[in-house]
């Protein structure tokens, strides 16, 4: 098998899906970090409502599979009027849950925060909004910066299963290719190794902004 | 330190791909032998096609194609639950059956000659058709009508859809899936219009709820053939496959094959003997 052939054949098809699948998990990723960031603050300033809210919110899709809430926000949004595009809507359920995740990654490193730190924002006049704005958030964020790197490196790899909407990202692209030349190993292996690429970058990309925090504090 | 974990990640990804290419093809003995040996057919289908090969509401895989390979299973081992189904997804078939993954394949396989280039298929079992089926609410009552850039139609993901898509509408939208099932859904939720697929299958989505949905009169193709497909080059195999199916269709087995079709169906096979009277 010649892969330089391959790949001048359906290059240009593999780039159209990688670009999908980067926009995808690009919109997706900081979708999911800022509900992340969304759903801890719920949980510190709604009180003890808030805190069970998102507690039942985080069960909810951690103990289920992302498929569900792909297919239920894609199939199930026409029907209450909002026909939004395929890639929207997985989007979306990628948000949700990997959001779930996200605003536990930032909870851990909120208990790392020294209380003496809150005290001290009081006694400076900061309020509780700025003070989350200005002292936690900040600081959470850059503590969480690893764990969020593996996060939004699963959220990639799950775009993948917005193949079965329709949306035309690299799986789709493969199982496309493997119908129309039966080569399904040349199609899957070339895909495997764009997804590679993309996590690699991902994760240089987190490790780099790791580094720079590092030193800058 | 990083490189080096870097190198292996690159060492462990090849050495990872690498298994999963196909061994070299050794000289090896019939799947005939193979399958009698182990007294059990390996069978790949979809689950989500039906009326040819789904799951009824007791969970279980039933079907016309589910049927046929029964009927194979009790002339080869005298007993029709002697069969392993493995489930796949439209694109997930070629490579079940290129991997050895399983002995032949069944499920609304449509025959085409590009296909036939990959998998081998025995004589067809049935002539299927391909259908429209659309929404009422759409107000599609013909091909004519669905040719509009303000429709869009769901297909499965092989290039035989999408080329027909060009051909017969290619004003409209279209939308890709891996099963069926999900074209239907997106057919049921609005997503999409219209869906194209088997003629029977058409049908028996339709008939789900006959004042949403109707199969539209015309068909995208005058006849079209499904069949058993399997691994090329096994002659033996092939062989006995092929003659079964013709024992089937026209031969032998004809009153089974009756019974198959009438059960799915709701009508007898095309005759096919002359002095066959229907």
């Amino acid at each position: 098998m010649r892969y330089s052939a391959w790949f001048a054949t359906y290059g240009p098809s593999y780039l159209d899906g990688l670009g999908w699948t980067a926009l995808t998990a690009l919109g997706a990723s900081a979708g999911a970090i800022l509900w992340g960031c969304a759903l801890l603050l719920i949980r510190l300033a709604g009180g003890r409502g808030g805190a069970r809210a998102v507690d039942a919110y985080v069960q909810l899709f951690r103990n289920t599979p992302v498929l569900l809430p792909i297919y239920l926000i894609y199939f199930g949004f026409p029907l209450i009027g909002l026909p939004w595009p395929a890639v929207v809507c997985g989007g979306l359920a990628l948000v949700l849950q990997n959001g779930a995740y996200v605003s536990e990654i930032l909870r851990g490193s909120f208990k790392a925060i020294d209380r003496v730190q809150f005290d001290a924002a009081r006694s400076i006049g900061l309020s509780p909004w700025k003070t989350f704005r200005k002292v936690v958030l900040p600081q959470v964020l850059v503590y969480s910066i690893p764990a969020l790197g593996n996060q939004v490196v699963l959220l990639l790899k799950d775009t993948s299963l917005l193949s079965a909407i329709s949306v035309t990202e690299l799986t789709m692209r493969a199982k496309l290719l493997t119908e129309q030349t039966g080569a399904a190993y040349e199609a899957f292996l070339v895909v495997a190794v764009l997804y590679l690429l993309l996590v690699s970058v991902t994760e240089v990309i987190f490790r780099t902004a790791h580094r720079a925090v590092r030193w800058s504090r | 330190m990083r490189r080096k974990a870097l190198t292996s990640t690159v060492v462990a990804g090849v050495m990872a791909l690498a298994a999963l290419l196909p061994a070299a093809a050794a000289q090896e003995k019939s799947r005939l032998d193979v399958v009698l040996e182990r007294g059990e057919l390996i069978v790949v289908t979809m689950s989500t096609a039906p009326p040819f090969a789904f799951t009824d509401d007791k969970g279980q895989l039933v079907g016309f194609d589910i049927d046929i390979v029964r009927l194979l299973a009790q002339a080869l081992f005298k007993d029709p639950g002697k069969v392993e189904f493995v489930i796949v997804t439209a694109e997930g078939r070629w490579p079940a059956i290129e991997s050895g993954r399983a002995d032949l394949g069944v499920g609304g396989t449509t025959v085409y000659p590009d296909r036939a280039l990959r998998v081998a298929f025995t004589r067809a079992f049935i002539d299927s058709g391909i259908s429209i089926l659309v929404s009422k609410k759409s107000g599609i009552k013909s091909l004519e009508d669905l040719n509009q850039e303000k429709y869009t139609v769901a297909n499965l993901n092989n290039p035989q859809m999408a080329e027909r898509a060009k051909r017969f509408f290619p004003k409209t939208k279209v939308l890709t899936f891996d099963t069926p099932s999900a074209q239907f859904l997106a057919v049921r939720s609005g997503r999409a219009h219209a869906l194209q697929i088997d003629t029977p299958t058409a049908d028996y989505f339709a008939a789900q709820s006959k004042d949403e949905f109707e199969v539209l009169p015309q068909l995208l193709t005058a006849s079209q053939n499904n069949a058993i497909y399997l691994k090329p080059g096994d002659f033996k195999w092939w062989q006995w496959l092929d003659t079964a199916v013709a024992e089937l269709r026209s031969g032998s087995w004809y009153p089974q094959y009756s019974e198959v079709y009438q059960k799915w169906f709701g009508k007898n096979p095309p005759p096919q003997k002359f002095y066959l009277q229907r």
